[in-house]
């Protein structure tokens, strides 16, 4: 079976721009959640915390490209930008058959979507519409926007699943590469900040409201004061390769992939499913072949919403017991939606790099609901070569990626 | 409405929504070979010129433009 690994690298995070800023913030235990004012504009809407991505040199990406993008795509393409340069890679190498793309998005561009529809449903009229706003605004924008400025020719799969749009991706580049389809594949996923995003999530009870002045203290994933979810902006892109060809062109590798499963709960729309969460890491152990204990940290998926973190907790309790090292690093940023799976992984990445098993900020006292589990309550420095990273999404879609370091 | 005025309003549009640099703005200049838009870019300077200035462009005008005098000379024809 052919082997997948990754060799490029591009984030834009309310943490960092770049993995070395990602890894930084996450050392300092940084907050990227902040106070949004703006959003007291909307009648009777409580929440006002938000992880932003301190970033709009737009410029950087040609206007003929940008025009039909709206944040969510030109954060994306940036990313894209900056992990082919990581990679390293020629305009042949991208351009051919054998080269693809998968990336993702909850929603296609909300401002953009705003605006259109905003004027279109209120004057009863498509005249004076711009001819872009739909590109910007249409589900599959990120990646069918990517495709066009980087002259994309290989397959090109947009995977929109909400909150495991960009983890569904990787997995899609990973499957894509090891069955034999693609030679090299580019994944990811983003999402840009907009009170909608965190507005839907209010009216169901979930966001956190209580945080507004002390954004640093949102969210607080299994921790018995926490209070919802905070929405968050940002994107990531990978380069994944067979293994075999950027060992032989020399090419830096970050890590493998050595496993991916998704599944469904296949029971109600947006209630988090225990069952199905273990069923899709103990799918994604059997896809790397190997047992749990060979996981040296989880990065959890854990939004901070009441419901979620307990199912979760539980499934992973089922999994593989008390003694594996588990975080949800959104504590330092929020809820990334789209893009969380590819900046979660890039997490995981670090940490195969550095060793850091990242603390679960703001988690002071764990819920006695929730499983047993080696909470990490403050940094600590592992000797493993394996992480998982796990992503669940409304319609009870559930991800699980696995990574190991590369042998020298 | 001054021919002044429309060619003022249009070298705004080209810098500001198409990124046009100034100095490429000038009379005989085409949109498509001079510089860099598309089809796309027609219909949308339509759009951002009839807002503008509040005259009877439709987007089907944008097939009868090529260069920026021709466009003018459309305007002023409407306005």
């Amino acid at each position: 079976m052919r082997r997948v690994v990754i060799t490029g690298v591009g984030v834009l995070s309310p943490l960092g721009n770049d993995m070395q800023e990602l890894q930084e913030g996450l050392e300092s235990s940084r907050s990227g959640v902040v106070h949004v004012e703006s959003w007291s504009e909307y009648k009777d809407f409580k929440t006002r915390v938000c992880g932003l991505v301190n970033w709009d040199d737009y410029k950087v990406i040609p206007r003929k490209s940008r025009r039909s993008m709206g944040r969510v795509a030109i954060m994306a393409a940036k990313t894209m930008q900056d992990a082919v340069k990581d990679a390293g890679l020629s305009e042949e190498q991208i351009s051919n058959p054998r080269t693809g793309i998968s990336f993702g998005s909850t929603m296609g561009s909300d401002e953009a979507l705003f605006d259109s529809i905003g004027t279109i449903a209120k004057e009863k009229t498509f005249i004076g519409q711009n001819s872009m706003s739909f590109l910007k605004f249409m589900s599959h924008t990120v990646a069918a926007n990517i495709a066009a400025m980087f002259k994309i020719h290989g397959r090109n799969i947009p995977a929109c699943s909400a909150c495991t749009s960009s983890s569904m991706a990787i997995g899609i580049g990973y499957e894509s590469i090891k069955y034999g389809m693609s030679d090299m594949m580019f994944v990811g996923g983003s999402e840009e900040a907009h009170a909608y995003n965190a507005g839907i999530f209010e009216i169901m009870a979930a966001t956190s409201t209580r945080y507004n002045d002390t954004p640093d203290q949102t969210p607080r994933p299994f921790d018995t004061e926490r209070d919802g979810l905070v929405t968050a902006e940002g994107a990531g892109t990978l380069v994944l390769e067979e293994y075999e060809a950027a060992k032989a062109r020399g090419a830096k590798i970050y890590g493998e992939i050595i496993g991916y499963a998704t599944s469904c709960d296949g029971e109600h729309i947006t209630t988090p499913s225990s069952a199905g969460m273990e069923q899709v890491m103990r799918l994604a152990l059997d896809d790397a072949n190997i047992t749990p204990d060979k996981v040296g940290y989880i990065n959890a998926h854990a939004t901070s919403t009441p419901k979620g973190d307990i199912a979760e907790s539980h499934a992973t309790y089922a999994v593989f017991g008390d003694k594996t090292p588990i975080s949800s690093t959104k504590g330092y940023m929020g809820h990334i939606l789209g893009g969380c799976g590819v900046v979660e992984s890039i997490i995981g990445l670090i940490s195969l790099k550095t060793g850091l098993l990242p603390a679960n900020k703001n988690l002071v006292k764990v819920d006695e609901t929730c499983a047993p589990l080696d909470y990490l309550l403050e940094h600590r420095y592992g000797n493993h070569d394996i992480v998982m990273n796990n992503n669940f999404a409304f319609g009870g879609i559930n991800t699980s990626l696995i990574f190991k370091k590369i042998e020298e | 409405m001054t021919e002044e005025l429309v060619r003022a309003t249009l070298k705004e549009v080209l810098i500001e929504e198409f990124e046009v640099e100034e100095d490429e703005i000038v009379t005989g200049a085409n949109f498509f070979e001079d510089l860099d838009m598309d089809s796309l870019d027609a219909i949308d300077l339509i759009v951002m010129m009839d807002k503008k200035l509040n005259i009877d462009l439709k987007a089907e005008d944008a097939q009868k433009i090529r260069t920026i005098d021709e466009f003018v000379a459309l305007i002023m024809t409407r306005a």
